[in-house]
């Protein structure tokens, strides 16, 4: 195991924080605007690139 | 969804707007929760702990800079961290009250100033608020000379509020500190509401000590707080240990006994580093927080019998209101009685006021977005309609 697949393992956890502070903002509906809408794409694909490297490192 | 054995995962600011009038200001930073996230456990900030062997002294993570800028950004001279703002009354109540001594506090003070005083043996005297819930310079110069009457000399320590815990209102500290200057008395300023919600200046205040709430107003994990004071009273408040062990000679180095040497070890004061540079940003735009806070209250002001008990127009988010002429009829007769007014709101995604509240309560406006505080508002007035309360526009 490596470094890398801890630094990802923390990288994807403050993903998912930002995503957790999303719903916070949104609360209780939930509703995003385009700007949030946008930051939750952009979130969501790092969250799947960082699952991916994370992938790679343990279970090569 | 559990998080742990027996321990729910707590979703609350993620499914509801959450008005608790205590925990709007406490609510964490996205950088916070990840900074707790790595340093949840024990004493995680000392892994790099050196000589002199003080928690203020470590500069990584950059704990010792961390203090500097809480001072400067106070204006006040130097800064302790503690578990929470009762533990910087307790320090200043126990440096400075001797058994029998007065001290003065209000009307309206947190019982955790009273404790303070109770611990170290002093005897509380309160100066009245006005018929408007206001602590006055005037009544506190008038306290004094009572206390001088009762006592033979002024009390050795002032505790006052900004805004007061009942009503939400803002007192004006500078010019009481005017007056307890006058008569030589230490004044604490107790910024549970302010500190990390609103612009704080120790100098312009007039203060010897500041107070902060880290879990009530900075953004922070629970128990922590700050203790900030001049330079004259940091020498006091902050001394450091003299004690010697008989048999060992023991000595404990610069070791301050009022703070029980280190105070907040892991994840309270990374939280509270880690949401500073936001708490800093966020004050300066407190208006923005008051423009909601209007938002919700003429809502609330157009259900016919709603009044406001705080002062008015609000000068802080915390707000204490009489529905005893509104929702409180409802309760009346509804077969929820008093408990229809909280479930109907988190029916609605609202939490934070007591269950079975509908007379007299309080709730917090803080930390909203705009979006937020209008459906805030329109809840209100739908659960008004829908109970047959008259509405207003």
């Amino acid at each position: 195991m490596s470094k890398r697949a801890v630094d990802m393992t923390f990288q994807a956890i403050y993903t998912l924080t930002d995503l957790r502070v999303l719903f916070r903002e949104t609360a209780p509906t939930h509703v995003l605007d385009v700007k949030q809408k946008a930051e939750a794409e952009r979130l969501l694909l790092n969250l799947e690139r960082q699952v991916a490297s994370l992938k790679q490192e343990m279970l090569k | 969804m559990r998080c742990a054995n027996g321990i729910e995962a707590r979703q609350v600011d993620e499914l509801f707007i959450n008005i608790d009038p205590i925990q709007a200001g406490g609510r964490l930073t996205g950088d916070a929760m990840k900074a707790v996230m790595a340093y949840g456990d024990g004493y995680s900030v000392c892994d790099n702990c050196r000589k002199p062997n003080r928690l203020d002294y470590i500069s990584k993570p950059p704990i010792a800079e961390f203090h500097k800028d809480v001072a400067d950004w106070l204006s006040m001279d130097s800064v302790r961290t503690v578990p929470g703002a009762r533990r910087g009354f307790q320090a200043v109540a126990h440096t400075y009250v001797q058994k029998g001594d007065p001290v003065l506090l209000t009307s309206l003070s947190h019982y955790t100033e009273f404790l303070a005083v109770e611990e170290a043996g002093g005897i509380p005297r309160e100066i009245p608020a006005d018929a408007s819930s206001m602590v006055t310079a005037d009544a506190t110069a008038q306290k004094i000379e009572e206390v001088k009457r009762e006592f033979g000399r002024p009390p050795v320590l002032a505790f006052i509020d900004h805004v007061d815990y009942q009503f939400g209102n803002m007192h004006d500290v500078a010019a009481i500190a005017k007056v307890t200057r006058q008569y030589d008395v230490p004044i604490l300023y107790n910024g549970a509401y302010t500190v990390g919600i609103l612009p704080v200046n120790g100098k312009e205040l007039g203060v010897d000590f500041i107070v902060g709430s880290g879990h009530k107003s900075m953004a922070a994990p629970a128990p922590s707080g700050i203790l900030a004071a001049s330079a004259e009273r940091a020498a006091e408040v902050f001394r450091t240990t003299s004690i010697v062990g008989d048999i060992t000679n023991r000595k404990f180095g610069i070791k301050e006994p009022e703070m029980m040497g280190c105070t907040l070890m892991g994840a309270t004061l990374i939280g509270m580093m880690a949401s500073f540079p936001h708490v800093k940003e966020r004050v300066k735009h407190f208006d923005k927080e008051l423009d909601n806070n209007r938002i919700i209250l003429e809502s609330l002001l157009s259900i016919e019998g709603t009044k406001i008990l705080s002062e008015y127009p609000r000068k802080h988010t915390m707000t204490r209101i009489d529905t005893i002429a509104s929702f409180d009829k409802i309760a009346e007769t509804h077969k929820k009685r008093g408990f229809y007014l909280s479930s109907a709101l988190a029916e609605k995604g609202v939490t934070g006021v007591i269950p079975g509240a509908t007379k007299v309560w309080k709730f917090n406006t803080y930390g909203m977005t705009r979006a937020q505080a209008e459906y805030l508002g329109n809840t209100f007035v739908e659960i008004a309609r829908e109970n047959g309360l008259a509405v207003t526009g």
